[in-house]
């Protein structure tokens, strides 16, 4: 048969060939002289139109808010509404391929890709799925199942049974619907239907479920898709889907469920940490949270609020495990910190361990033993990496006396090996989580006290902002030079040195701040930096970071911080030449202020 | 050579079949069809038709979702040159319907609406040839050549001696329309129906198409 409609652009690139075979027989060809009506706002939508020729303007009123050219279709926020929101004028001679709406409902109903190009359209998340990169956005939603969510287990009463009777048995079970059967059918009664047949329709508690039970029951099977199940939700105008296997009746899936998948719901897993009652319970928690950045960041939250976000989870987790994990003599003597990125609260993606305790006095060995296993366990139950260099509770060297700790600053100020650096840059970035947080104020005060005026060593210490080479090259041309040459390293070349920068004037200045962002203000307020290159600087760091959750979340685990520039928009590229020409301009500033040329 | 006005009223009396008298009565108003043949060859005469496709036009409206397509069965072999033309092979046209069976849903499809082709009187010809052996008529719809609404747009003006191009090419490119694979019938007539509603419309707002020495204009894209 001769195709008359090119089917092969989206959404038409998602029917079957009988779907296609379909269409091709239902649509008709327009022409309209400049000037004529398409489809007139307020009208019945007839038809699904795509342009087949010509211009077509797009108008809100009198006033026009888009042109249409050649393959652009509208309009399918109408089709499914049936009314016409917008006109439609033709701007010259145009033909339009007609596409009368009823046949594209009945393709809606069939395939649910290509209903997804519809109803999607109404929850603004079209745009996404159109776009080439349809995968690569929209891919957790493409691929999650159904099976993978929480649906509520399934729970069964006859149709003879009374509403008191439903009623009880969903307060014993804690859900909103139940499974009615009535002989071989199965329907679903919810806490509203029984509310209403009582209080609307006055009827007594001792009456059957079955005429208020609804039998209209729309079943998803746990291995389909949770777009599938958003769609059937959509279509059928439904909060409540059965979750059907075969034969088998799973559960009911909630719409409530489905859209804290979507959204990311993190007081869900906040909740879920203060309310846990044991370790066991803070694992699944902890599960969570990884999880959490994937939905945060497909909704396009920014990388700094979702590294807070993440560190206020991971805190409350620590906090609690000290709880479940610390006897309660060694709680009142002790705080227990967190360092590196996650003290800064700049942890996106869960790194390793980087934590440590801050002990008041000695305190029996047994017990700071016990608390180290039973703490260091349970953090590997969560899914936390030890840290390579050690720097755990777990090792006595960070669980120790405040008094030891003061010690060996002076080892580490006194002798600047690049390990004793790395100490200062740990225990400097520290935060509290638990337990009494006035002893880290007191270490750092210490800690600040010795280092104040000595500018030999904070110059050795500033130095590391050397340790990598910039990425900028003459032009401003990226160098490519990691992984297989064609990728560089974000963290090296650029969130390391404004870190270990601003790390350096924040520690002669004697800041208390751990963000760095917050300790660029206080920088700025001290007049150390400039209010504009302060800016300029907060801004690189935040946008490089963002990049480094980016490719964090695409790729494999360990190359986190490689990103290959020519996988890149070509914005992204142009973004990321001026984040990187700021590093450079903030290494020089670093360099003259710590008069780095001596060395 | 009796004139087409003389036959229609002759085979009015004497048609054979009086269920096909419809065919004399005017179509639904505003109403037209395209049509397009695929033949063995350009002999009027000898050659028969393979494939036969229409499309109804109704106002501004390209019916294609009532198209007519058939492929006919021709009685002699297919000459090498019209395989090579409509990619059309012996086999493929062995699955046809014969052409008698074609006929009556032809005219029951075409009614007495006016029909629309381009180099329309070819068309015509071949199918009187056969409509006249089953029924015992020759069409007696009014026909429309697109060729010549397309002229009487472009060179209806021209100063005499002007160099005309009435190619199916260059009235497509023209009007700016797209060109869809040709030489299959359904396709030819479904671009003939866009050349027509293009047409009708530059007549009815009294645009002349543009001559130039090189290149198209009135664009239906301009």
């Amino acid at each position: 048969m001769s195709a008359v409609f090119d089917a092969s652009q989206p959404p038409f690139d998602r029917l079957t060939e009988a779907e296609i075979e379909f269409l091709q027989n239902a649509v008709d060809v327009e022409y309209f002289p400049p000037g004529a009506t398409v489809a007139a706002a307020g009208q019945p939508c007839a038809n699904l139109h795509v342009v087949l020729k010509g211009a077509i303007e797009e108008r809100d009123g009198d006033e026009v808010v888009a042109i249409l050219g050649p393959r652009d279709a509208f309009d399918s926020r109408a089709v499914v509404q049936g009314t016409m929101t917008r006109s439609f004028l033709a701007r010259e001679e145009s033909l339009i391929y007609q596409l009368p709406r009823d046949a594209v409902m009945t393709l809606v109903g069939k395939n649910d890709r290509f209903g997804a190009y519809f109803y999607l359209d109404i929850s603004r998340k079209l745009d996404e799925i159109v776009r080439a990169d349809e995968e690569a956005r929209f891919g957790t939603l493409m691929r999650t199942h159904v099976r993978d969510l929480f649906i509520h287990p399934a729970h069964f009463i006859d149709s003879k049974d009374t509403i008191e009777a439903a009623g009880h048995k969903m307060r014993d079970i804690n859900s909103n619907a139940l499974f009615v059967r009535d002989g071989a059918r199965v329907g679903v009664i919810t806490g509203m239907n029984l509310s209403k047949a009582v209080v609307l329709k006055r009827m007594s508690i001792d009456e059957a479920v079955a005429p208020v039970t609804n039998y209209d029951v729309v079943t998803i099977a746990p291995d389909d898709f949770v777009f599938s199940a958003l769609i059937a939700m959509t279509k059928h105008n439904k909060r409540r889907l059965a979750v059907k296997e075969g034969e088998r009746w799973v559960g009911i899936l909630e719409d409530i469920d489905v859209l804290s998948f979507l959204a990311g719901n993190s007081q869900l897993t906040a909740g879920r940490i203060d309310r846990a009652s044991g370790i066991a319970d803070l694992a699944v928690a902890a599960a969570d949270v990884n999880e959490q950045v994937r939905r945060l960041r497909r909704q396009g939250v920014k990388a700094d609020v979702i590294s807070e976000i993440v560190s206020d989870l991971n805190r409350r987790l620590f906090t609690r495990t000290f709880e479940f994990t610390a006897h309660q003599d060694l709680r009142e003597r002790a705080c227990l910190v967190v360092m590196g990125s996650e003290g800064r609260g700049e942890q996106t993606l869960r790194t390793d361990q980087d934590n440590g305790l801050i002990l008041s006095e000695s305190v029996p060995e047994t017990m700071l033993q016990e608390f180290r296993d039973s703490f260091t366990q349970a953090l590997e139950s969560f899914g936390f990496e030890p840290c390579p260099g050690g720097v755990m509770v777990k090792n006595p060297l960070w669980s120790r006396p405040l008094a030891d700790y003061v010690a060996d600053f002076r080892s580490w100020i006194a002798l600047p090996q690049p390990e004793s650096h790395m100490n200062v840059a740990i225990f400097y970035d520290a935060a509290a989580v638990a337990g009494r947080a006035e002893l880290l104020h007191e270490a750092k005060t210490a800690l600040i006290e010795m280092v104040r005026g000595e500018r030999a060593y904070l110059a050795h210490f500033a130095r590391a902002v050397d340790a990598f080479p910039s990425p900028i090259g003459f032009f401003r041309n990226i160098i490519t030079t990691e992984g297989a040459g064609d990728a560089l390293d974000l963290k090296k070349g650029g969130t390391f040195p404004i870190v270990h920068g601003v790390r350096s004037l924040a520690l002669e200045h004697g800041l208390h701040e751990t963000h760095t962002v917050a300790r660029i203000a206080r920088l700025v307020e001290l007049n150390v930096l400039k209010a504009e290159f302060g800016r300029e600087l907060t801004q690189a760091f935040q946008y490089l970071m963002s990049m480094r959750l980016d490719s964090a979340l695409s790729k494999t685990p360990g190359t986190s911080s490689l990103t290959k520039p020519a996988e890149l928009s070509s914005m992204d590229r142009e973004l990321l030449r001026d984040a990187f020409g700021v590093v450079k301009q903030f290494r020089e500033i670093i360099r003259r202020h710590f008069n780095l040329g001596v060395f | 050579m009796i004139p087409r006005w003389a036959k229609r009223l002759f085979h009015q009396v004497s048609i054979g079949d009086q269920s096909y008298r419809f065919m004399f009565e005017k179509g639904p108003p505003d109403e037209f069809v395209a049509i397009d043949c695929e033949t063995t060859g350009l002999d009027r005469k000898k050659d028969e038709i393979i494939t036969i496709a229409a499309v109804k036009i109704r106002g501004d409206r390209i019916l294609t979702s009532e198209r007519f397509v058939r492929l006919a069965r021709p009685e002699s072999a297919m000459a090498a040159d019209a395989i090579k033309v409509h990619h059309l092979r012996q086999a493929d046209v062995e699955a046809g319907e014969r052409l008698y069976d074609v006929w009556p849903e032809f005219l029951h499809f075409v009614g007495g609406r006016p029909l629309v082709g381009y180099f329309l009187e070819f068309d015509v010809a071949m199918i009187d040839r056969n409509v006249l052996r089953f029924i015992g008529i020759e069409l007696p719809n009014p026909m429309i050549e697109v060729s010549e609404l397309y002229y009487e747009r472009k060179y209806g003006d021209a100063p005499p001696g002007t160099e005309c191009d009435l190619t199916f090419r260059a009235i497509l490119k023209d009007l700016g329309l797209p060109t869809l694979s040709q030489h299959d019938a359904f396709n030819d007539a479904l671009m003939t129906a866009m050349m027509f509603v293009a047409l009708r419309d530059l007549k009815r707002r009294g645009v002349r198409i543009e001559r130039k020495r090189d290149g198209p204009r009135v664009d239906l894209a301009h």
